[in-house]
């Protein structure tokens, strides 16, 4: 998905009150899975659709009466930049092992437990991997512990 | 009349441009443009930064323009703009799984067009039917066969 060594950055300042925006806003830019550079600095690897994205933050925040630039970059040095990706797959990979883990757990629960974590860890899997940029082979092992809990729970319903 | 857009549409664009076509402007016409500075001055923007009928306070392009066109008493229409919410934003203010799928859909329309143009002819059809599908629904309070 990476493509070349591009960044897009939102850098935006925002009244400290009222909090509401202040913290919609965090919550839209930790979902779409930014990093944080600064204090109001955050950073996503190049796209169309992460540049839009952060492009229609960048609205929000002028709705709310802040300020807000887009920009696209390069880290000047390569050693930042891969120092940036590594932080990210690392973040990231903690999610999907946090996954894997509580599907492994499940795995011992009743039928019922595992059909009702099988359809919360699917939708979790989802979001993660909306904010996954770089792949990380925790992402498979993920997706194959949420599955084999989904067989699991497939095989329980027949038997 | 004329209406101006970002190339590159995808589902929230589209969306908006059917909803112009259908129940605004149907002699609607599209341009296409890569910065709001091209935007012809005869025509009204849409789905970009700084303009009326875009994403505003946590709104997607479409919800806004059912408000701005008064649309908002079509409870299809409504539940179209849940699913174009989702699709666009994924914010999970809405229940709308069918949201995933479109998305997939128009991306990887997208993928194949010839433009934009070509791509709106096919979201066209494909909104007609939505739109269709979900008015059955909520006439007969179950999915049409």
């Amino acid at each position: 998905m990476v493509r070349d060594d591009q960044w897009v950055l939102l850098a935006y300042r925002l009244p400290r009150i009222p909090s509401t925006p202040r913290s919609a806003i965090w919550r839209r830019l930790r979902r779409l899975g930014v990093a944080q550079l600064a204090d109001g600095l955050v950073a996503l690897p190049a796209d169309a659709r992460t540049r839009e994205a952060l492009e229609w933050v960048a609205e929000e925040v002028v709705d709310a009466h802040g300020e807000a630039m887009v920009w696209l970059g390069r880290p000047a040095d390569m050693a930042g930049s891969a120092a940036l990706a590594h932080r990210m797959t690392a973040a990231i990979a903690a999610e999907y092992e946090a996954v894997a883990a509580d599907a492994a757990t499940a795995q011992n629960s009743d039928g019922t437990t595992r059909r009702r974590v099988t359809a919360r860890l699917r939708r979790q899997l989802q979001r993660i991997e909306g904010r996954d940029f770089f792949s990380p082979p925790e992402r498979d092992a993920a997706r194959v512990a949420v599955e084999d809990l989904a067989a699991n729970v497939v095989a329980g319903v027949s038997s | 009349m004329k209406w101006a857009t970002r190339v590159g549409v995808h589902v929230d664009r589209a969306a908006c441009a059917w909803l112009i076509r259908r129940f605004v402007d149907p002699d609607a016409g599209f341009v296409f443009v890569r910065d709001p500075a091209e935007v012809p001055a005869d025509a009204t923007p849409f789905d970009m930064r700084g303009v009326p009928l875009s994403h505003h306070h946590g709104r997607c392009s479409f919800e806004t323009a059912l408000q701005h066109f008064e649309l908002t008493s079509d409870p299809a229409l409504e539940e179209i703009a849940h699913i174009i919410h989702e699709a666009d934003l994924g914010d999970e203010r809405f229940n709308a799984p069918v949201a995933a799928g479109l998305d997939v859909i128009i991306r990887g329309l997208t993928l194949t067009s010839s433009g934009d143009d070509a791509t709106l002819v096919v979201t066209d059809q494909l909104f007609d039917g939505l739109y269709e599908h979900i008015r059955q629904s909520l006439l007969s309070g179950r999915p049409p066969a």
